[in-house]
């Protein structure tokens, strides 16, 4: 017999050990779609809330470079303001929204908040006289100071800033590295720290330099890709703009020439325009990709739209010496896409196909009903294939095997058809030709 | 009478072309254009040239192949890459081209190197 359980949990239990509670709290803070910052500031709640760990005030120091740098700091002012945030944070049925907005209000608060005052604190990770908070991030241990003021290693900064004399330091560990510490103490209730209250504590140090690594690690990685992607994109765009503005730079500078005679004047003037028209294109392009039609899907009859693009002069044009066939049933459900941009991205298709053909080469155009209810156009050419390498890379804007293409057109067909909620198919084969199936859903029409 | 010195462009932009062939035969040289690799080839062994000025993308050939077979056949003779692409700068020296020129719309440096690659192989316009 197999149970069923409801994942996540959404409520916390209160009978539950503390430990449980934290965990189910902290477990599915990491599961809201909140930014870092506000994840680690629900953590500092939990530090703080009455079902979590239950101290009365949280510090966040977070580590840049080899400085430990004070971040945040959670907590009531004073012990009036305690006493109500604990019985909001109590309130059955608060969410992680509210918290998170409790939080970004708390922080916002200049005068009579708290992180204004750990902002000033810093402390050099390299330096050879340790103070508390960097002798607990550099030797990776939980200090539990008990007198501040008779400890010569609380610096005065420090003790003017935290005003209390037992605090906890927690440093956030990773595998690798330290990468902040959290501060915590009982400045109201004046509880003493017991060894309950540290076990949790480092529980919570943990989870949190681990999570702190892998979200700075993802970010990390995220840009690098946006760096690359970005790179590529811009040599690309260099060439494309570089040779036309070459062009135009060189016959304008001719134009400067008295002797110029008046025939070479309207010639250079001419393939001055000619080169702008080109810039011109280029930026279109760009633009279009980024200007798809968000509004509703309407349905599209396949068979009427093929037609007509197949009625253009330029496909005429285009399609000259090569035989294109067109199949389409009778009964085909309509296709939902956007009216314009669904017949732009089947032309872009088309457009390759009949390129690729070549003189004498042959395009056979399908429409059919597919597989959960989709209706696909599928365009074939019996034209040379897609080169192996560029396969993985078909759809991302600028990469294109083409001489004067800009590779920006099965990245259009991508986009329009997962704005559509449809998806797109390419098979080719080297020598054998290429097939690109547009799958749209299905609507209207049966 | 002193002949005029003879320049090979590979370039396959027509505008760019004829831009560079106009221009640069009002430096007083004696300039081909070719529009892909295999042409600039056969003219290579059909008539000598002082100097070559080439793309890197061209069709029907990788340009960088191309320049390796020119530098092959041709050891003595400067080459002059000369394209939109500022990336590829970086491989500059594994090619063992003379010099490298991305395209502005300026054709000063062009020029200036044509003259001191000349220069250099003792031949002037």
């Amino acid at each position: 017999m197999i149970q069923r359980h409801a994942f996540p949990l959404q409520e916390l239990q209160p009978d539950a050990p503390r430990e449980v509670q934290l965990l189910s709290f902290i477990g599915q803070i990491f599961l809201q779609p909140f930014s870092l910052e506000d994840n680690l500031l629900a953590l500092l709640t939990a530090l703080t809330a009455g079902s979590g760990v239950g101290f009365n005030r949280a510090m966040l120091f977070l580590v840049e470079g080899r400085t430990l740098r004070g971040r945040w700091w959670l907590g009531p002012p004073t012990p009036e303001e305690a006493c109500t945030i604990w019985e909001v944070l109590s309130t059955p049925g608060i969410g992680f929204v509210e918290i998170v907005d409790y939080n970004r209000a708390l922080l916002e608060r200049r005068e009579g908040g708290l992180s204004h005052r750990v902002e000033r604190l810093s402390y050099n990770l390299d330096e050879g006289r340790d103070t508390i908070p960097s002798l607990s991030a550099r030797r990776r241990e939980i200090l539990h100071v008990r007198d501040a003021d008779c400890e010569p290693l609380v610096d005065e900064g420090f003790r003017d800033v935290i005003g209390v004399r037992e605090f906890l330091c927690i440093p956030l560990v990773s595998r690798d590295d330290v990468v902040g510490e959290i501060v915590v103490d009982n400045a109201f209730t004046g509880a003493p720290i017991e060894a309950p209250d540290i076990r949790l504590a480092c529980l919570c140090g943990l989870i949190a330099g681990n999570y702190i690594y892998t979200s700075l690690l993802t970010k990390k990685m995220m840009d690098m890709e946006k760096l690359a992607a970005l790179g590529e994109a811009g040599v690309f765009l260099l060439h494309q703009l570089r040779n036309p503005l070459t062009v135009i730079g060189g016959f304008a500078d001719q134009l400067l020439d008295v002797k110029l005679s008046e025939s070479k004047k309207r010639r250079n003037l001419t393939i001055i325009r000619k080169e702008i028209k080109r810039l011109e294109r280029v930026i279109g392009k760009i633009g279009r990709l980024t200007r798809l039609n968000s509004g509703p899907v309407v349905s599209l009859d396949p068979k009427s739209m093929i037609e007509e693009l197949l009625a253009l002069p330029a496909i005429k044009v285009k399609g000259r010496g090569r035989h294109i066939r067109f199949e389409c049933p009778p009964d085909l459900p309509d296709a939902l896409g956007h009216r314009l941009d669904a017949a732009e991205a089947v032309r872009n298709v088309l457009d390759n196909a009949l390129e690729a053909a070549t003189w004498g080469g042959e395009v056979v155009i399908r429409c059919a009903g597919g597989p959960d209810r989709t209706v696909v156009i599928s365009i074939a050419d019996n034209g040379p294939g897609i080169a192996p390498g560029m396969r993985e890379r078909l759809f991302e804007p600028f990469a294109t095997s083409k001489k004067n293409g800009m590779g920006l057109g099965l990245a259009f067909v991508k986009r329009v058809m997962d704005i559509a909620g449809g998806r797109v198919e390419v098979e080719s084969r080297e020598g054998r030709g290429t097939e690109v199936r547009l799958m749209f859903r299905a609507g209207g029409k049966e | 009478m002193k002949t005029k010195p003879r320049i090979l462009i590979v370039e396959d932009e027509r505008s760019l072309c004829l831009l560079y062939r106009e221009e640069l035969e009002k430096e007083g040289y004696q300039v081909t254009t070719v529009l892909d690799a295999a042409s600039a080839l056969q003219a290579l062994n059909t008539e000598p040239f002082d100097l070559i000025i080439s793309d890197i993308r061209l069709p029907g050939a990788n340009g960088l192949e191309f320049i390796r077979s020119v530098m092959e056949r041709r050891k003595n003779v400067p080459v002059i890459i000369n394209t939109a692409y500022e990336s590829y700068m970086q491989d500059f020296s594994t090619w063992a081209a003379d010099e490298y020129v991305v395209k502005s719309g300026s054709l000063d440096e062009l020029k200036k190197k044509i003259r001191v690659l000349l220069e250099k192989s003792h031949v002037a316009a």
